[in-house]
């Protein structure tokens, strides 16, 4: 038996089986007897010949037509998959070391990579994409051929414990979450994304470990103790036995009831859906949002670069997601990714064929992202819109514009947008009017979001973010996770300000921020006056509870105090006192002073 | 067993088209086909040997090749290396 100690995420203990996901390759390892080992050759093989067929199918493809100069590459892709180096090695290795094909794959790729991060050629040392490319082709076809890789670990039997190194929200959103009794990872703080995840779905979660994918053997039996945030490898009967004696029953889900969400005193709260993939409809539509507040579609790539993610694809995607949701509004945020820093060295080759656009995480948050990206690369925002406003002919769906800095960045969009459709009309496609929208997220666009309201049909707040930039918080930083506090001071008054600026410009403002699935924060919220909020499905249940136990009037009055205090502390002091019992859900009328 | 040595001609060197073409040309030849650059040496008919030699633009490579048609292989993917492999080469 051994314990870990890290920062626990959630309350409460789980145990069961080990699983290590491995994020850099998004890899799982795990045992396969030895009557199986021919079995997991077959996947191997049969992976390759789905790789096969898609590789030639595209190639011969675009050969025709336009973009027919990209078609060696994907011939120089095909000699890759048959390429004794890499295919071969991955079943040596599950022959000699009997583990799965993913990993097999993984690791022989890991072998090659060290070879081309060796040479020192900038451009052909970058060739590596090349392979990585197959390699990530390879590992989705080893999911028989269906749908999206929906579920990474759908080949893992029944309940289990997952050990991350790290785990982004592009993987995160792989993975399902209802077979995860407990949730561990090396990497993250109080505040990182993968654990809000993690506390939104109620799951008994501890981040900041630093080794336990090192230290953890994957299939044994270990428990989490959300209480003490410890990760016990191989626990004794008697700890497991007292662990798991203090946890409560799961309770039963019932189907949520939809609609706007009322207070005792009538204020119409509108509660929407986070949500990261098309299918995730059916969990939004069962926790009872009022629609689509955000739909993250950069998730929809899944690790595989923008280039890959056409058009059509799109357009499938979206009108699944507009058609699920009808007549509730979707609201599309393009993507916000990141493209990777330049290369330090060398200049030949077309400096374009180089960029790859990062998917993971935000590595560099000042940097060329989000909409800042999406004009730098004008051709993926073009297919984007023309997707978007193609699919808006199946029902009511909004566009909003992630990381926006400033008046001009709107503007440049509108015009995309205006000559998209044109295209299109010219095309004799439908392309009516969507309604454009700004996240507030970067402190510049709050304090103009005056002049932002003059341009816009909307405006949202990702508190998330917003926090980050305006109290200089690394959110992925755990040194400086206690500088992250969501009622600063400074966020009340800048959240007040962008509140009465929206106001008066007369158009809809919406929260789409973790912050609005904390319920306590959430009173905060709707005390300043926030009526239209976006989160997580799960949360949803929860906060209706809570707007329909309170009056916004008294909410108000409490905001109002907190907006005359100077510290976090005093802030926090003051709700406890007024606000108490708001989490408990019970009524605060009398409460305040 | 024929060997000759080619200089890269093509400005991006062995990146992952022209190693294509390599690769395409050799397998049309019986023979066993061997590429070194320096001490490094890899199978001809392999992308991904071809990709790890990282040969850049100027870079000499011997190319040999043992077999029934082993004289004719060497010509011929002598002469691609050094036509710039279906690019245009550069001169300089």
């Amino acid at each position: 038996m051994q314990r870990l100690k890290g920062i626990a995420i959630t309350e409460g203990a789980a145990a069961g089986r080990a699983v290590l996901l491995v994020h850099r390759g998004r890899a799982i390892r795990f045992p396969i007897p030895a009557e199986r080992i021919e079995d997991e050759l077959g996947r191997l093989d049969a992976s390759r010949g789905r790789s096969h067929m898609q590789l030639e199918s595209i190639k011969q493809r675009i050969s025709g037509g336009p973009g027919s100069e990209l078609a060696p590459l994907f011939d120089a892709q095909l000699l890759i998959l048959e390429d004794p180096m890499l295919i071969g090695r991955a079943a040596e290795l599950i022959r000699t070391e009997h583990v799965n094909a993913e990993w097999a794959i993984q690791r022989a790729f890991d072998e090659i990579a060290q070879v081309f991060d060796a040479i020192e050629d900038p451009y052909l040392r970058e060739r590596k994409g090349d392979v990585e490319d197959v390699v990530g082709r390879l590992r989705m076809n080893l999911h028989d051929g269906s749908a999206a890789p929906r579920d990474l670990l759908r080949d893992v039997h029944g309940p289990f414990v997952l050990i991350a190194d790290e785990l982004s929200p592009s993987v995160a959103a792989q993975i399902d979450w209802g077979r995860v009794r407990g949730f561990a990872m090396d990497a993250g703080s109080r505040t990182y994304h993968t654990a809000i995840l993690a506390r939104s779905l109620q799951i008994p979660a501890i981040v900041g470990l630093h080794d336990a994918t090192a230290r953890a053997r994957a299939g044994e039996t270990v428990a989490i103790d959300g209480t003490t945030g410890e990760l016990i490898l191989d626990p004794s009967p008697e700890v497991l036995r007292s662990l798991l004696a203090r946890q409560p029953a799961p309770a039963e889900e019932a189907p949520a009831p939809a609609g706007p969400a009322t207070t005792r005193d009538g204020v119409c709260i509108r509660l929407e859906a986070n949500v990261e993939l098309p299918d995730d409809v059916a969990v939004a539509q069962r926790y009872g949002a009022d629609g689509i507040g955000l739909f993250r579609s950069e998730l929809m790539l899944g690790g595989r670069p923008l280039e890959a993610l056409g058009e059509d694809r799109q357009y499938e995607a979206y009108v699944r997601l507009v058609e699920g949701m009808a007549p509730r509004p979707v609201t599309i945020r393009t993507f916000d990714l990141e493209e990777s820093p330049p290369p330090r060295r060398g200049t030949g080759g077309d400096a374009a064929d180089r960029r790859q656009v990062e998917v993971e995480r935000i590595r560099s948050p000042l940097g060329l992202r989000g909409i800042r990206l999406s004009l730098a690369r004008p051709e993926l925002l073009v297919r984007q819109l023309r997707a978007v406003l193609r699919a808006s002919v199946a029902g009511p769906i909004r566009i909003l514009l992630p990381f926006v800095s400033g008046v001009e960045e709107v503007r440049a969009v509108r015009q995309l947008i205006d000559t998209v459709r044109h295209e299109l009309r010219a095309e004799r496609l439908m392309a009516p009017d969507v309604p454009l929208g700004a996240m507030i997220e970067v402190p510049s666009a709050a304090l103009i979001a005056d002049l932002l309201a003059r341009e816009v049909d909307f405006l949202a707040i990702g508190t998330n973010d917003l926090i980050q930039y305006t109290l200089a918080v690394d959110r992925t930083d755990e040194r400086v996770s206690e500088f992250y506090r969501p009622l600063h001071p400074g966020m009340l008054r800048l959240l007040r300000l962008v509140r009465r600026a929206a106001a008066r410009g007369g158009v809809p403002l919406s929260v789409c921020g973790e912050m609005a699935s904390d319920p306590a924060l959430l009173a905060v919220l709707i005390g300043l006056g926030l009526t239209d909020f976006s989160m997580t499905p799960g949360a949803i249940p929860g906060a209706r509870r809570l707007i329909e136990s309170v009056n916004a009037a008294d909410l108000r009055a409490a905001a109002r105090g907190t907006l005359a205090l100077s510290t976090v502390d005093a802030i926090e002091q003051f709700l406890a006192r007024t606000v108490a019992g708001v989490e408990q859900g019970s009524p605060l009328s009398g409460r305040l002073s | 067993m024929v060997s000759r040595a080619a200089i890269v001609r093509n400005s991006l060197g062995m990146h992952a088209r022209a190693a294509a073409r390599f690769v395409h040309a050799a397998a049309q030849f019986q023979s066993q086909i061997r590429v070194a650059r320096g001490e490094r040496v890899i199978d001809g008919k392999s992308i991904m040997g071809i990709l790890l030699l990282a040969a850049a633009r100027g870079t000499t490579l011997v190319i040999s090749a043992e077999g029934p048609d082993e004289e004719d292989a060497v010509t011929s993917l002598c002469r691609l290396v050094e036509t710039g492999l279906g690019e245009e080469p550069c001169s300089a």
